[in-house]
């Protein structure tokens, strides 16, 4: 033991002695990467941790839970799950999520039955005040959460909006449920009462019998059950929202993972370096009897041992970043999919022993070829200078590196795992690897049509760079891979952004639109108050909209049914339709409009017949065409809002769109509509508003991956640093002699800039074309595979470019000042040092 | 059990109890006069606040094992969300407690049910004794009353047939609670039920025949806000004769009110003003749950007939601080006179903990 | 004609530690001289003050009556650009550049850029019998190819003065004699002036004159 730690020592002395910056920059990097993989990891951990603690606290011990469409189902369902064998309580529930007059946030209001509610969702039953206060209609029980934001205490009045109505509530006391919700309950027949659902319900909690069968007991209650209602365990909502969320957050691990693909990039070049430089220590070594197999093997070690210190860094980095971003983003980093206030981190070892393993690996993986070479190498040849470049010779068959990029040509369009795209990540890191393995091959090719400059020093850096692309691979690899991933990403979001803003001009055609709540919120527009939107003075011509949500399929996510008035005939120019439409419909069938993701979930075209369950029964449509959705990832399904409205019974809409006459402005109808309703009873918003705020929400969800690519850059701009610093270092005595021979300090700081230009240059050139290619993958294959939708490819030209200007100088400087650094002192004298 | 649902269920146990200060409902009052009627006054009388079927016995199975059984239904109008057009309005409220008293097991094993009238889940039928709150139920079938209870730990599937005409208590079946007009209930009795039926307790199912007692009270002020409690006992004397008595302590510890009946096995009956009935504590018992002491025997007076009280075991003590919210005791006793006089009933203890505050 | 007057050099301390003092020596236009010392007896602090690479603390250093010590960096690296050349011990032949360019490299340094560079590096190549390896690598290249590459690279602009440190340490003795020959005569055919540093007396023996370093100064050799 103690023989095999002096073997160690010796190896790694000077790497961890004369090169302990270098070494300190690669544990930096690994330390990056593993914080960000975990921050996230984090993140999207507790976000789920909140859905899933949010879930429990709704379904508390329920085995199964009933639901049904957004506007509820018919509540003679209930009794009849109640007098199941196998049902021990079945607890009835009214969700409403109440608009607060004035506010952006709605409440999410259950209706219980306090005696059925106790026995199966106890966290939802009110404490404080007298017990006949949990049945009373006016009071209301709220979640710490929602009297800590609303301002509320006992006693207080809560005011909360009913269609265009206001009602006052009583805050009784409070609830249990999860600490960021904002929840409140009431009395189920309040509920019913007070949001117009009399006679309807949106849950049923069920508590089985000891012992009961749950797939059973689940299969008797699904025979009861009208076509809409479903019933399912408590968890697979839970699963559900996290399979929804999964592609998202699959996205964000994957962009982690390249931060740590970078940071072991940077663990390359470091040990390849390092080992450059220790070459004739090794060459002394293994002369005195160091076997190939234990130097490889500690030098593997010396790479791990990098790996576990940034790892064990990056873990405490991560989890400090998580909650940084938790506070700053919420849960869903700004993506919007997880509603509430700021979830506290939840810290799992499990993924942190994950990380660290995960850093080790790539810090490992970034010492391997190193590692290999120092051991293959013959003693007596690495005593003798001048072959710094047998590395990379390794690189020399094109065989591999091409071989991974037909491979990504191959599998890029293969369909998704599981709503993943597998394929697609798969093709982007072998894009990657790939271009990396031809490095070499790609910098000579290049760096051969360079035409030799005039000036000395410029022209002994190409010769330089020239003689050496293995060395120059290395400083480069680091940068190619950040510059892909930055320009891909860049590019995808433009053309991301720029699709949904055409998107958006698309499907706001109107002049004002007036929002009063979703699918399941408390407020909505009664036919009397369309006829008074419709006759308002300056209102040319008014459309409504009923939004609510659909049970499609058992098991899927909810699918948003969109009723609208449209025009069949106008359909297809009023939609963002993409690809045919038809108006042949089956006999005694209406049209139905799908979004793309519907569209791909139920293997649906123009033509095909679907199955709508509406107010319990099953309506047939025909699709008609299919069109692009950015805003329902689940997917959404428009029809004619008569057709819906003679099918649900139902006559009450959510939005409007208001067509003004020629001399009426949106100010005067928004005034207009205040007067009628009432102030904040409804959200007016011009489509340019809608615009912004869209494009706004849009920039924050993406405000991480900037971060992210940032970081990438960053690590890159490290990595170029650190391996210019080293090879600068390498070649101390190169300087000297030209110092000797005449070569001034500036002269041989140009060379080193001109090296720094050339080196980020190509780096530049290759890191644009690979990803511009990785982009057409991110937008035709990850985007559409992870969230159903497409896009149009869009080039960023002036930001690409600009782009390109400060890399390059960046990269440039770095490359100059970490050279700086390296031949400070006297290089005159470094020809007489020796090894 | 959790809090949540400790609460939840305390909400039937103090609407069981009568309660004062509720604004918006007019509840009738059960005043001297008024009469009763069958089968109308078997049923619910939904309009008033309170309302109880209460049926105690002793039950023998094969092995002359003896058990004493508890089925009560309780009925309660809040007086709230009258106006609702919900199905689900808490307009009337139903729950339900039964108890087994096994010497073998030496403390009562009990359960409840809490539930708002509707939805064909519960309901209290105005037109018969008919009861039910989702797998239980109390029905009158012609003479026989029915219960059926499906609890956690134990089952009853009894048929109790009456063999005597019902007894009204009180004058004509206007029981007086209290000095003023209207702290009175509608009460009758329907003593020397023959019960026939099964018991499920512990893991066995057994046949049983016994004899039973039948309640029915209904008021809208039954406890004055003098009363912390009261004394109850209902007994099937083995001659055939039936004597309820029971009276309403005071806060200060003595007697409120009382009241009592004797019906003979002659059917001559007999009842008594408050001034004619005295409990007089016996033995103490104290719960090592609750740290409450209860007095179970007793020696009690009717007129000029005096009898003593023994429990079939001490702990019938029933412990619904984590269900209904309150502490009590209701247990089998026997009963005994002097000669030959002798009995099986029940005895129920309320207030003893702290003052029934409702 | 490189002459030095009481030059005195010490170690940087603390404490300084005197190397020599009161040093003086002339050296002819087209004089050999060899200078002869054990390690550490500062011949190579020499080598470096006729470089201008290092000044003395006391004395000074004159090339062609040109003080030394009185030029900045930049004067003194024009100097060396333009007026010496150098052989090293570890040739420090850069390893990118083929050997033609190796050779060349003084002159592109100077500047001169038309066709007669091509002829000069042809020249030198061919007197220092290279002539069929310009186009090799220097890992092509055996230790004693390497030396005369930088030789030929010392001489190919014509210098003043050709400055040798220890030219044969890396090298056998046969290469070593062939080399310090080779040295000798294509600095005599130059005309420059040659200052060799070395503790090898085989080396030595091509100078004209041998001196040795000793703390009294410089004091000829025994043979």
């Amino acid at each position: 033991m103690t023989n095999a730690l002096q073997v160690a020592g010796a190896v790694m002395q000077g790497a961890f002695g004369a090169n302990s910056g270098r070494t300190a920059i690669a544990t930096l990097a690994i330390a990056l990467g593993v914080a960000l993989g975990f921050a996230i990891r984090t993140v999207n951990q507790s976000a789920v941790d909140e859905f899933t603690a949010g879930v429990a606290t709704l379904s508390g011990n329920a085995d199964l839970v009933v639901r049904g469409p957004g506007d509820g189902f018919d509540e003679s369902v209930y009794p009849t799950i109640a007098r199941l064998g196998a049902v021990a309580v079945a607890s009835p529930v009214v969700e409403v999520d109440a608009r607060l007059p004035g506010r952006d946030e709605s409440l999410r209001l259950s209706g219980i039955d306090v005696f059925r509610a106790a026995a199966v969702t106890p966290a939802l039953v009110g404490r404080g005040g007298t017990a006949l206060d949990l049945l009373r209609p006016d009071r209301v029980f709220l979640s710490p959460a929602a009297l800590a934001r609303l301002g509320l205490a006992s006693g207080d009045e809560l005011v909360v909006q009913a269609g265009t109505t206001v009602l006052t509530f009583v805050v009784g006391g409070s609830i249990e449920a999860s600490a960021g919700q904002l929840a409140g309950a009431v009395d189920i027949a309040a509920a019913q009462d007070a949001f117009g659902r009399t006679g309807r319900l949106s849950r049923v909690d069920v508590r089985l019998r000891p012992g009961a069968d749950v797939d059973a007991a689940r299969a008797a209650i699904a025979s009861v059950l009208p076509a809409g209602v479903s019933v399912a365990r408590p968890s697979d909502a839970a699963d559900m929202a996290a399979r929804m969320t999964r592609a998202y957050r699959v996205n964000l691990d994957v962009l982690a993972l390249v931060a740590l693909f970078t940071g072991s990039l940077l663990v390359f070049s470091t040990q390849a370096l390092s080992v450059v430089r220790r070459r004739t220590q090794f060459a002394l070594l293994r002369t005195l009897g160091l076997p190939r197999r234990r130097l490889a093997g500690v030098l593997l070690a010396e790479g791990a041992l990098v790996g576990a210190a940034g790892s064990v860094i990056g873990i405490a980095a991560g989890y400090a970043l998580a909650s940084m971003l938790l506070r700053a983003f919420g849960a869903d980093l700004g993506a919007g999919f997880f509603r509430g206030e700021a979830p506290a981190p939840s810290f799992s070892l499990l993924s942190a022993l994950a990380f660290v393993a995960l850093g080790i690996a790539a810090a490992a993986a970034g010492a391997w070829l190193p590692a290999i070479e120092a051991a293959r190498a013959s003693p007596a040849a690495a005593l003798k200078a001048g072959d710094d470049e047998a590395m990379f010779g390794r690189l020399a068959s094109p065989v591999p590196g091409i071989a991974c990029l037909g491979f990504a040509l191959a599998i890029v369009w293969l369909p998704p795992v599981g709503g993943l795209p597998m394929f697609g990540y798969a093709a982007i890191a072998l894009m990657l690897v790939g271009t990396l393995l031809l490095l070499p091959r790609i910098t000579r090719a290049i760096l051969s049509r360079v035409l030799h400059p005039r000036s000395t020093g410029a022209a002994l850096a190409l010769d330089s760079l020239r003689a050496a692309p293995g060395q120059a691979t290395v400083s480069l690899a680091a940068i190619v891979a950040a510059v892909a991933l930055a320009v891909s990403m860049a590019i995808m979001v433009a053309s991301f952004r720029e699709s949904l803003a055409d998107w958006l001009d698309r499907v706001l055609p109107a002049d004002v639109y007036v929002r009063s709540g979703g699918a399941t919120g408390s407020a909505w527009l009664a036919p009397e108050d369309q006829r008074a939107l419709a006759s308002l003075p300056g209102v040319r011509h008014a459309e409504f909209l009923r939004a609510t949500r659909l049970q499609a399929s058992d098991g899927d996510p909810p699918v948003t049914l969109l009723a609208r008035d449209i025009d069949r005939a106008q359909a297809a120019q009023r939609l963002p339709v993409v690809g045919e439409t038809t108006d042949a419909f089956r006999e005694g069938t209406a049209p139905a409009w799908v979004s793309e993701a519907y569209a791909d979930r139920y293997r649906v075209a123009p033509g095909t017949t679907i199955r709508l369950p509406i107010a319990g029964r099953n309506a047939e449509f025909t699709v008609a065409g299919v069109w692009r959705d950015y805003a329902r990832q689940t997917g959404a399904v428009i029809v004619e809002r008569t057709v819906y409205a003679r099918l649900a019974g139902d006559d009450r809409v959510n939005d409007a769109a208001l067509w003004l006459a020629p001399d009426a402005t949106p100010g005067r109808v928004r005034d207009a509509i205040d007067a009628h309703f009432g102030r904040d009873r409804v959200t007016i918003a011009t489509p340019g508003e809608i615009r912004a705020i869209s494009l706004a929400v849009f920039d924050r969800t993406f405000a991480v991956t900037y971060a992210l690519e940032a970081v990438a850059i960053a690590i890159g701009l490290v990595g170029l640093s650190a391996s210019f610093g080293a090879l600068a270092l390498a070649r101390r005595r190169e300087f000297g002699v030209l110092r000797h021979l005449g070569m001034t300090r500036r002269q041989i700081g140009a060379m080193l800039a001109a090296e720094g230009a050339i080196v980020s240059a190509v780096g530049l050139a290759v890191g644009l074309a690979l990803g511009g290619a990785i982009s057409v993958i991110l937008v035709h294959v990850v985007n559409r595979q992870s969230f159903r939708w497409s896009m149009d490819l869009h080039l960023p030209a002036a930001q690409l470019a600009a782009f390109c200007v400060a890399m390059l100088t960046l990269a440039t400087v770095t490359a100059l000042a970490s050279a700086r650094r390296a031949t400070a002192g006297d290089t005159v004298m470094a020809v007489k040092e020796d090894w | 059990m959790n809090p949540a649902r400790r609460r939840a269920i305390a909400v039937l146990s103090l609407a069981g109890l009568p309660r004062a200060g509720l604004a918006g409902v007019a509840y009738p009052d059960v005043r001297s006069g008024a009469s009763i009627a069958f089968p109308r006054d078997h049923g619910s009388h939904p309009d008033f606040r309170t309302e109880w079927w209460y049926v105690t016995g002793w039950t023998t199975d094969a092995s002359g094992v003896d058990r004493g059984v508890q089925v009560t239904f309780f009925r309660n109008r809040p007086g709230i969300a009258e106006s609702s057009a919900s199905a689900f309005a808490p307009r009337e409220l139903l729950f339900a407690h039964a108890a087994i008293a096994d010497a073998g097991i030496g403390r009562l094993v009990h359960d409840q049910r809490a539930a708002r009238a509707g939805l064909g889940l519960a309901s209290a039928s105005t037109s018969t004794t008919d009861v039910r709150l989702d797998d239980w139920s109390l029905v009158r079938e012609g003479e026989r009353y029915r219960a059926r209870v499906r609890a956690r730990d134990f089952a009853i599937d009894l048929a109790f047939a009456a063999t005597q005409p019902v007894l009204l208590q009180g004058e004509r079946g206007v029981s007086r609670k209290g000095p003023l007009p209207g702290q009175a209930s509608g009460y009758y009795s329907v003593p020397q039920l023959d019960v026939d039926g099964t018991i499920a307790v512990a893991g066995r199912t057994h046949a049983v025949r016994g004899r039973a007692w039948l309640d029915h009270e209904w008021s809208s002020a039954y406890l004055a806000p003098e009363a912390a409690g009261w004394d109850w006992i209902g007994t099937n004397l083995d001659d055939g004769g039936a004597l309820m008595a029971f009276r309403m302590r005071s806060r200060g510890g003595g007697t409120f009110w009382a009241g009592g009946t004797l019906r003979e096995a002659s059917g001559r009956t007999r009842t008594f003003a408050p001034h004619e009935v005295a409990f007089i504590p016996g033995r103490p018992w104290r719960s090592p749950r609750t740290g409450i002491v209860y007095p179970v025997t007793f020696e009690v007076r009717v007129g000029d007939l005096s009898v003593t009280l023994d429990p079939l075991m001490d702990d019938q003590e029933l412990d619904a601080r984590g269900s209904v919210g309150i502490v009590y005791w209701e247990g089998a006793v026997r009963v005994r006179g002097p000669g030959e006089l002798a009995g099986r009933g029940y005895l129920e203890l309320t207030g003893y903990g702290e003052p029934l505050v409702l | 004609m490189i002459v030095l007057t009481r030059l005195a050099r010490a170690w940087p301390g603390p404490p300084p530690r005197p190397l020599f003092s009161g040093l003086d020596l002339a050296i002819a236009r087209g004089e050999i001289v060899a200078i002869l010392g054990e390690s550490g007896s500062g011949k190579s602090t020499v080598f470096n003050l006729i470089a201008g690479l290092d000044r003395p603390d006391e004395g000074e250093v004159a090339v062609d009556g040109v003080v030394l010590s009185s030029l900045d960096d930049d004067a003194r690296t024009r100097f060396r650009r333009e007026r010496v050349g150098f052989v090293f011990q570890a040739f420090h032949v850069l390893p990118y550049l083929d050997v033609a360019h190796n050779v060349a490299l003084p002159l592109a340094l100077n500047g001169v850029r038309d066709a007669s560079r091509d002829a000069r590096v042809a020249a030198l190549l061919g007197a220092v019998g290279l002539a069929d390896r310009r186009s090799s690598m220097p890992r092509e290249l055996s230790g004693g190819e390497l030396q005369r590459v930088a030789i030929a690279r010392a001489l190919v602009h014509a210098p003043a003065v050709v400055l040798a440190d220890e030219p044969t340490g890396n090298l056998d003795p046969r290469t070593a004699a062939a080399i310090v020959a080779l040295l000798r005569d294509t600095i005599k055919a130059s005309g420059a002036t040659g200052v060799i540093v070395t503790h090898s007396h085989a080396a030595a023996a091509i100078a004209d004159r041998v001196l040795a370093l000793t703390p009294d100064g410089l004091v000829p050799a025994q043979a």
